[in-house]
């Protein structure tokens, strides 16, 4: 046993006490966290996905809220991937009392009964849920129910509406002020602002590309007047519309030819990045939300721009829209569901007398600094008057309109997205044609469906009645 | 039991006891509660009803399923040689006696530092079809040819190798630790077999190979591992481009929907986790039956081997 | 005696050579790009210089971004009438034709450059200048900002104010997710490097009933995917209490993981039996060989378990993404998200800058283990 002992254990020991001291010394100079002495509020948890640039407005409005009242105090916590860390922390007991998620995550949070339904605080609140509702557009109304129950409050909504470049335009001799109006004359723009490369013919830049943004691709079939659930059935691919709207996506690759619009398209930069297409002049229009402007301030604040309603697509519906929402729900198995109700309360309502910036409060505070609108149908002057989105008009017409849509009231809502990604992604690649897609996806929407409802079946829960007006 | 091997027995169950706690405390428990997950209808947060076999039977029929699988063997199968080799020639290589060795390793390990978040926008630019940065380097070199380089992550036939090559700048830590383990080879045999006569290819493959056959395995079999469960960069790069939260299929075309992440999706977005505790159980066969039959195959061929 | 024939020098520095700048380039770039501005960050086509770009707009000097370049002439005009009076607009050869209510400000040719006033990310109330300029009217150098740094570091705690100042809610010092994310590596290496070991002993050294199954079953745990053992695991988690602290992100490494006691394993089982033999026939236990012989020979492959078990702990955030629940608890790893905001639209040359910082201690952490295996070569003598 002749071995000279190594210096191991002797020269890694100072060396590891070293960093270890020098770890703890750095944690204990954490802030200590927790209430003054001598508190007794209650303490409402809140997680919410708003970080970065947007997130002062939601703190302003926890901040407001906490200096309000006395009984209750709102701890906010940003997170990343704030669906799953909820589903998680509910399943295992520990929710937060407060969680942020988005609309068209209700229908399958709720059958999955990982939500609190609001009703029951509603109408101790001494009102109806009718009357609690009817603050909200319409849209926003349905989107937070399912199954006869209000589950949620908004945080901010959002609806889309059209964006154009005016300086492109302007250089294709069109009227920079003057948008398309029909869907006919969507399509003949189009053609107008599509620019080749005289030397390569490669594409340099086109009218409209389906799929940027990309992130809904099936509003697609409710423009051109398509269902997507009849409330009992899966509609994909037996109603005509679908089809057609299918048809209109294939075209701007067949068109234009497969491969030089895929060329083109693989150049596009992040949707939210100075490399946009819809910033560097690739794309003249582009359907886009509430917060661009935003960004278009933030990333290209030169360019000239319009912002206006959807086209006819459907002769006699002048007034298409989309809308979605960020939303906060209840937990099931929340600790202080009435606390965090009063939170709820108070985000979404406003003061509606508000004359100055000071003076907004709850949900026209969150949505004024995060430049959107506000889904309450009565604005405070303030509000109205003020508003730092330029385009804050056409975004509140579009909210108020009658033919606005949202995601479907089902409960296999985020498969449906992905089959109709996967489907959407298969035409535009002209991959499959526009009937074999949408008959692949209805398929297995139809099988996973089926499975859906046995499965609600298996645990003693009734199908739900799904809200189908105008979703 | 003879004394002796009883005394063997405690000695083992000693050295291995810390593991011991640990599997019963934090592994035993999910392992076991997902196995039974996989027979039931199970949705996280509603209480589990047993189906049997019926996940299982599903999962047979589903095309997804099947796709994903293929989908991970074919990643599988480029990325694990392909990583293996790398790793060890860069491993070789930095093991000589070069100036300026421990920069030049350095550099090599960095891209697998880089943390995920920055990294995934980063490859993403890289491997921009117009303007990446990788392109801006193929285009010269394949112009003359009349050839064009393709526009990886935006073509469905592309997507895949695009994320192999990417698996490959990530082979620090695989050459970390085959180049601990070329520690581990005596100068004196390279001597002995320099003396004679051997030149360097055989050197290598006579006297360094054979020696560091344990490491080797080490790292096949836990990049197979790693590969069959490729979850976190092409789950992170997808997010990244469509940034929802309903999961996302591995687009273009599901080229690069990977059987973990199918799994994810069913799990967290379609609150499938029975369904998904099924997939898990049927890849874990899959892993398993791979990692036997390398070790069988190892052990004929280099016959050292555990 | 025959001459031993190197491999030929040059050829290998030119390998190493090519292959680092190949290697490099993403690390490299992430670099350049933390040190750009935001509109510069992810340009196309690639730049790898960061610049700053001046203009005469109304006659002053300003710092200007680049918008697009036109490819038709024209003319800039400055409204005269109507509601948007005073306004400058842009109108292309027959427009202008056409006529109407502006006063021209001067002409436009093919290739000029779109120009926009750089207004940093401040909400101004006035809109930013713009113009229509000429290539050579535009000036540019190499700037480098290394304002990005701080101000990465600082938004890191989340809630910053428009002017940088430090939000009064909530708002985390990067000290402290430097810290929690040193606790729980450090504490982890620790953990590692000592239980990893020891049981890598039992299963490489000793021979005993069941051993070998019991190694199987080690390995099986490694090949259940992640996803579905989540909800389990932090039920266990929770049931101990655990939940919203540190504890489930560095105690489970004080008890073993699969990964490391298979690597350490390999490597014990390349070290001579006769040794161990010679040992035991001396009359020593099990522990004594183990930690007086088997130890100190295993320098690197210590070594390495510690610096992959630093990095994969630095660098993880799924685990703290899901067991933390305060923000003062956060990792640097989590931290980093806040970067990517789920809405859209990414800060990056902040998260590069960010990042950049984050992986500095791991460079600095493999420099020093590479002394470590310089120095295992030079104590490898006779084994006999």
């Amino acid at each position: 046993m002749g071995r000279v002992l190594s210096r191991l254990p002797s020269k890694f020991r100072p060396r590891l006490g070293a960093v270890g001291l020098i770890a703890l010394l750095v944690a204990a100079a954490r802030p200590a966290a927790g209430a003054a002495p001598g508190e007794h509020r209650i303490h409402v948890t809140y997680w919410d996905k708003w970080i970065g640039f947007e997130v002062r407005g939601i703190l302003e409005v926890v901040d407001g809220f906490n200096r309000s009242q006395d009984r209750i105090v709102v701890d906010y916590l940003p997170t990343s991937q704030i669906d799953r860390k909820m589903i998680v922390a509910t399943a295992g007991g520990d929710p937060p009392d407060v969680a942020g998620l988005w609309a068209y995550n209700i229908p399958g949070y709720a059958d999955a009964e990982a939500l609190t339904p609001l009703d029951g605080f509603i109408r101790r609140d001494g009102g109806t849920v009718a009357l609690w509702l009817a603050r909200y557009y319409p849209i926003y109304e349905e989107m937070i129910q399912h199954g006869g129950h209000v589950y949620a409050g908004i945080t901010t909504p959002a609806t889309m509406a059209l964006f154009w470049n005016k300086t492109l335009f302007r250089e294709a001799g069109l009227d920079p002020d003057r948008p398309p109006r029909t869907l006919a004359e969507f399509n003949d723009y189009c053609r107008r602002l599509t620019k080749r490369d005289p030397r390569t013919g490669a594409i340099t830049q086109m009218g409209f590309l389906p799929q940027e943004p990309g992130w809904w691709p099936w509003v697609f079939c409710r423009w051109f007047g398509g269902r997507l659930f009849d409330g009992r059935q899966i509609t994909l691919a037996t109603d005509p519309r679908n089809l057609e709207a299918m048809r209109w996506i294939e075209g701007f690759s067949k068109d234009n030819g497969g491969e030089a619009v895929k060329i083109f398209a693989s150049g596009f930069g992040a949707w939210g990045s100075p490399t946009a297409p819809f910033f560097t002049g690739k794309l003249a229009m582009v359907f886009q939300g509430v917060w661009y402007p935003n960004y278009i301030r933030q990333y290209k604040p030169g360019l000239d721009y319009g912002v206006g309603p959807w086209p006819e697509a459907v002769p006699g519906v002048t007034d298409f829209a989309m809308a979605e929402a960020d939303i906060m729900v209840i937990p099931r198995g929340a600790r202080h569901p009435e606390a965090a109700w009063e939170f709820i309360k108070y985000v979404n309502s406003c003061n509606l007398r508000a004359r100055s910036y000071d003076e907004m409060t709850g949900m026209e505070r969150v949505c004024f600094y995060q430049e959107k609108l506000s889904p309450l149908r009565e604005w405070s002057p303030y509000f109205e008057q003020h508003h730092p989105n330029p385009a804050i008009k056409v975004f509140r017409a579009l909210a108020a309109s009658a033919h606005c849509v949202a995601t479907p009231d089902i409960g296999i809502y985020a498969e449906y997205y992905r089959e109709f990604i996967a489907a959407f992604e298969r035409v535009r690649l002209l991959e499959a044609s526009p009937e074999e897609a949408l008959n692949f996806a209805q398929k297995r929407l139809d099988e996973s469906w089926a499975r859906y409802v046995q499965s609600l079946q298996r645990h003693g829960q009734a199908l739900p009645v799904a809200i189908t007006n105008s979703r | 039991m003879t004394p002796r091997e009883r005394k063997n027995l405690f000695a083992g169950l000693g050295f291995t006891s810390l593991w011991i706690v640990g599997l019963v405390a934090f592994t035993a428990y999910p392992v076991v509660a997902s196995l039974y997950f996989s027979f039931c209808d199970y949705s996280i947060l509603k209480a589990p009803v047993w189906t049997g076999l019926e996940n299982y039977r599903q999962l047979v029929h589903d095309e997804l399923f099947w796709k994903s699988l293929r989908n991970t063997l074919f990643y599988a199968g480029l990325a694990v040689p392909l990583g293996t080799v790398v790793s060890l020639a860069l491993a070789v290589l930095l093991n000589q006696d070069v100036r300026g060795r421990t920069i030049f390793r350095t550099f090599f390990y960095l891209p697998s530092i880089v943390p995920v978040v920055a990294s995934s926008m980063l490859w993403l630019w890289i491997f921009n079809g117009q303007y990446g940065l990788l392109n801006a380097a193929l285009q010269p070199l394949l112009a003359p040819f009349g050839l064009a380089p393709p526009a990886w992550l935006a073509d469905p036939n592309w997507a895949k190798p695009a994320l192999v090559i990417m698996s490959l700048w990530g082979t620090g830590n695989a050459m970390v630790i085959f180049l601990a383990g070329l520690q581990n080879v005596p100068k004196e045999l390279y001597e002995a077999a320099a003396i004679d006569g051997a030149t360097g290819w055989r050197r290598f493959w006579h006297v360094t190979l054979p020696l560091l056959a344990p490491v080797i395995y080490f790292n096949v079999i836990i990049s197979l591992i790693g590969a069959l469960q490729v979850f976190t960069q092409a789950f992170i790069m997808s997010e990244a481009a469509n940034g929802n939260g309903n999961g996302s299929d591995g687009n273009p075309a599901r080229a690069t929907l990977f059987y973990t992440i199918y799994l994810f999706s069913t799990a967290f977005y379609d609150l499938r986790m029975g369904y998904a505790s099924a997939m898990a159980y049927v890849l874990f066969v899959v892993i398993a039956a791979l990692t036997w039959m390398a070790t069988r195959l190892a052990r004929e061929r280099i016959g050292q081997l555990e | 005696m025959p001459p031993r024939r190197p491999f030929p020098r040059f050829l290998l520095y030119a390998l190493l050579g090519a292959a680092s700048a190949v290697f490099l380039a993403p690390f490299a770039w992430m670099v350049v790009t933390s040190l750009k501005p935001v509109e510069q960050a992810m340009s196309l086509p690639p730049d790898w210089i960061p610049r700053e770009y001046t203009a005469v707009l109304d006659g002053r000097p300003v710092e200007v971004t680049l918008d697009f370049v036109l490819r038709q002439a024209g003319v800039v005009v400055e409204l005269t009438g109507g509601a948007e009076a005073g306004r400058r607009v842009f109108l292309s050869t027959p427009q202008a034709a056409a006529g109407g209510a502006w006063r021209v400000l001067h002409p436009v040719a093919p290739g000029w450059w779109h120009v926009t006033e750089r207004l940093g990310e401040r909400r101004s109330e006035r809109p930013p200048l713009w113009d229509i300029v000429p290539p050579e009217a535009i000036g540019a150098r190499l700037r480098l900002r290394w304002a990005n740094y701080p101000g990465a570091l600082k938004r890191l705690g989340g809630d910053t104010g428009e002017d940088d100042s430090v939000g009064r809610v909530g708002h985390i010092s990067f000290w402290v997710f430097l810290g929690n994310s040193l606790t729980v590596c450090v504490l982890g290496v620790i953990g590692t490097v000592l239980s990893n070991a020891i049981v890598a002993y039992g299963f490489a050294r000793l021979k005993w009933r069941g051993r070998d199954a019991f190694f199987a079953v080690t390995l099986a745990t490694m090949m259940v995917p992640f996803p579905v053992l989540m909800v389990p695991l932090y039920g266990v988690f929770r049931s101990l209490g655990w939940i919203g602290t540190l504890l489930p992100l560095w105690v489970p490494a004080f008890f073993g993981s699969a990964f490391n006691i298979f690597l350490l394993r390999q490597f014990f089982r390349t070290i001579p039996e006769d040794l161990s033999e010679a040992a035991r026939m001396d009359g020593c236990s099990e522990w004594r060989i183990f930690w007086r012989i088997i130890l100190p020979l295993s320098k690197p492959v210590l070594a390495t378990a510690a610096l992959l078990h630093f990095l994969f702990a630095w660098n993880d955030f799924m685990a703290p993404l899901l067991y933390l629940t305060r923000k003062s608890t956060y990792t640097l790893s989590l931290a980093l998200q806040s970067y990517q905001s789920q809405t859209g639209g990414v800060q990056w040359h902040y998260l590069m800058a960010a990042s950049a910082v984050t992986t500095l201690p791991i460079i600095l952490l493999f420099f020093l283990t590479q002394k470590t295996f310089i120095q295992g070569l030079a104590t490898t003598g006779s084994k006999g």
